[in-house]
């Protein structure tokens, strides 16, 4: 159990990567919009989607670590 | 806190069907589904009143959406866009009840997921025929034949994962509050975490449907 329990905080490693992706993604977002307000709605949709894919991989290491904790014992 | 999801009858039919719960959640959900549209539909005029200027507005602006993204193709594919938007806007939201939702089983999901890449594949042969299908998979050049073909069962598996993840996550986290603080805190947090993502969920899927569509008819 002890080490499935530093299994599973390892696995909680994939958010450090999708908070960096997601703030570089606002960031550039914000950046654009600043410099072309009129853009704003397609800025938008566009971020949307970028957030979805990356917020997609923290999903992932949650769902593992799930997995890990129901099904392992 | 329950990640499996529980036989509830089984049809004595073939040495017997189980049926879980998640089946006869979305047999519910698919007679509200069909209560609500036989309901809002009658009596229509040609001055719109009440529900049907509702009912209006969302048919027009999905219309609208669909028609920038997928040019003249859009009428094929947006009465598949807008049925899987209305059936997981109630799937993801039902929590609120107290029922626990449909899409926090994989095997909806994935079903989901399928249903949209036979989608994608028929507007792909729609578009190109049979011969211009089978040539998309060599297209820039033929080295990346082994990609496409993996990727034909990467999408499905990323969108249902993405779903399932999102609604478990949801689910199980809202458990954790209700457990923890049964007061106040729980019906603030459950506008996030059901309502919010829920309706963002919604609109990833179908939004990632229709730009795979676009991809493929392009």
């Amino acid at each position: 159990m002890n080490l499935m329990a530093i299994g599973i905080g390892m696995v909680a490693f994939s958010c450090l990567g999708a908070g960096l992706g997601l703030g570089y993604a606002t960031a550039r977002a914000v950046e654009a919009v600043s410099r072309q307000p009129e853009a704003h709605g397609s800025i938008m949709q566009l971020l949307l989607l970028g957030g979805a894919l990356c917020e997609a991989t923290a999903i992932y290491g949650l769902l593992i670590a799930f997995l890990m904790i129901f099904f392992m014992k | 806190m329950e990640i499996s999801q529980p036989v509830l009858f089984t049809i004595p039919l073939f040495s017997g069907i189980p049926v879980s719960r998640t089946v006869v959640v979305t047999w519910i959900i698919m007679a509200v589904i069909i209560l609500l549209s036989l309901i809002s539909t009658r009596n229509w005029k040609t001055v719109p009143k009440g529900i049907q200027n509702f009912v209006e507005m969302v048919i027009d602006g999905l219309n609208s959406f669909t028609k920038t993204a997928l040019g003249s193709h859009w009428k094929t594919f947006t009465p598949y866009l807008g049925t899987i938007a209305i059936f997981l806007i109630i799937a993801n939201i039902i929590g609120i009840f107290g029922i626990k939702p449909p899409t926090s089983d994989l095997s909806m999901t994935a079903a989901m997921a399928v249903m949209s890449i036979i989608v994608v594949i028929i507007a792909s042969i729609k578009a190109k025929g049979v011969k211009g299908y089978v040539k998309s998979f060599f297209k820039p050049m033929p080295v990346i034949f082994p990609m496409k073909i993996l990727e034909l069962f990467i999408r499905p598996l990323s969108l249902a994962a993405r779903l399932f993840g999102n609604i478990i996550a949801a689910f199980l986290i809202m458990e954790i509050i209700s457990k923890m603080v049964p007061i106040i805190l729980p019906a603030v947090c459950s506008l996030y975490f059901d309502l919010f993502d829920g309706l963002l969920q919604m609109i990833i899927f179908v939004f990632l449907t229709m730009l795979y569509i676009q991809e493929a008819v392009e």
